[in-house]
């Protein structure tokens, strides 16, 4: 059945550019890396333009592929020897001087130190403000687990982040529910 | 003290002559390293086999000293393995888990330079240089505290001024590219 | 589904955690790639004068090709070795640590034998 929706390529770049820019670097931690992968994601998206149904279906699929390479890209450089999870003295990614907040800085150099699984869940959280059913959807991982990864990795991000910044501290003894 | 103890070390590898030129397999990730991986809140794995070490001696142009001697240092090993776990308490880890780690090492080419157990407190260290008649083909490090387990493999040649070399090249001041001076963070500031 | 609202921190993530601009050569690459690939007519389409053109230029297409390949491969290794320098690094910093991690213990050992 044809669909009504009429894709303009241009106009689905301009838009959703940025998403896939930033999925990418803040998953790599490498501007170039995520420039690459914004590049074949935009042109895989090209390829298959005709079978989107609608705005919604293809920015679903761009943030899923987004993701999809970005944890292929990071699972590669783990395989030739590098560690996703070691801070970077040069940061080729994300330079502390472009964000006017100091604390927004920190707060990107404490993510790219989490475990893959909890940083992706935590950036389609905070990035994207997607629900967890919604993020499930996108990494194609069972809703308990993200729901984990989720409540695993904020508590480990505010641990760091009250060592580090000590202006975070939870009045509450409960983990808050995601 | 520590400048006996690194002495003391810098004695036993004195034994070290140039390798014979072979080279050394690094270990694959084993099933204990995936299970310290899980339960850790900080994980640091890396495995640079000769390629890799190759590559990075080709960046270090020698345009600060430190890149030079940092050049010096790893251009004729074979491999460094590296797995660090950092916990958020006590007990994340048992004895069991350790002596798998140390079991590898513990075979007739692998001498103890260095082996301290504190039952009380579960903490342990050993050395262990791998020689080869009689000449060093590889260095292996085992640190375990309460909160966190450092394991450190080098095969290669692994010369006497070697582990100085880590200090100075650590503690000094680096010239970051473009001449701005910086200083490789030390671990207690840098790690969240 | 219901959200419960952030608390503080949740929100310093959110705010934190904008969407970074893409760079601008982004788009222009791909609008130009996407240009020549539609502009790319069927060779059994063509005349045979644009055939022979082809054939007579694929020669230096190819070399380019092979150029572009190599400065691209260059450039990828010298990405690399500069991720393996910061991993060589790290290692150091690592094994530094391990040391004076164990001269602590030694030292603790020796005093302990002391008393």
């Amino acid at each position: 059945m044809a669909h009504d929706w009429q894709p303009d390529f241009e106009q689905l770049v301009d838009e959703h550019q940025s998403m896939v820019f930033s999925l990418a670097l803040r998953m790599t931690g490498d501007r170039g890396l995520a420039e690459e992968i914004a590049q074949d994601v935009f042109l895989e998206f090209d390829r298959r333009l005709g079978k989107m149904e609608s705005a919604d279906h293809a920015r679903f699929w761009l943030r899923r592929v987004a993701m999809s390479r970005s944890v292929d890209a990071l699972r590669r450089r783990q395989t030739r020897g590098t560690d996703r999870w070691v801070e970077m003295e040069d940061h080729h990614g994300i330079h502390a001087e472009e964000r006017t907040s100091p604390l927004g800085a920190r707060l990107e150099q404490l993510l790219a130190t989490l475990p893959e699984p909890q940083r992706a869940a935590l950036v389609l959280r905070y990035q994207e403000e997607l629900t967890p059913e919604e993020i499930a959807a996108a990494l194609e991982a069972p809703l308990a687990t993200v729901k984990s990864h989720l409540q695993r990795g904020l508590k480990l991000l505010r641990a760091k982040a009250a060592i580090h910044l000590k202006e975070f501290v939870r009045e509450k003894e409960c983990v808050r529910g995601v | 003290m520590k400048n006996r103890f690194i002495t003391f070390i810098f004695a036993a590898v004195a034994l070290a002559m140039p390798a014979l030129a072979q080279t050394a397999q690094l270990p694959v990730s084993s099933p204990i390293e995936k299970e310290l991986a899980a339960r850790a809140s900080e994980a640091t794995e890396i495995t640079l086999d000769k390629k890799m070490l190759s590559l990075a001696s080709r960046v270090m142009d020698g345009k600060d000293t430190y890149d030079d001697a940092t050049r010096q240092l790893i251009e004729n090993l074979d491999g460094i393995y590296i797995r660090n776990y950092e916990f958020d308490k006590e007990g994340l880890f048992t004895a069991e888990q350790v002596e798998q780690l140390r079991k590898n090492y513990e075979t007739g080419e692998w001498s103890s330079l260095v082996r301290n157990r504190d039952r009380k407190t579960g903490e342990s260290s050993d050395i262990m240089v791998k020689l080869v008649n009689g000449e060093s083909h590889g260095l292996f490090i085992l640190n375990v505290e309460p909160k966190e387990i450092s394991m450190v493999l080098v095969l290669g040649p692994v010369q006497m001024s070697d582990l100085k070399k880590v200090k100075s090249i650590v503690k000094g001041t680096v010239k970051g590219r473009g001449g701005a001076e910086k200083s490789i963070p030390t671990k207690g500031k840098s790690r969240p | 589904m219901e959200f419960e609202p952030l608390d503080d921190f949740e929100e310093k993530l959110k705010r934190s955690f904008e969407r970074w601009p893409a760079p601008p050569e982004l788009k222009r690459r791909l609008m130009e790639n996407r240009r020549r690939r539609k502009e790319r007519p069927r060779w059994f389409a063509l005349p045979r004068e644009v055939l022979v053109a082809v054939s007579l230029s694929l020669g230096v297409g190819v070399f380019a090709a092979l150029y572009s390949g190599i400065a691209s491969y260059q450039h990828e290794q010298q990405r690399e070795g500069e991720a393996a320098r910061q991993q060589v690094l790290t290692a150091l910093r690592i094994t530094d640590h391990a040391l004076d991690n164990i001269n602590k213990q030694l030292a603790a050992h020796g005093r302990a034998s002391q008393e």
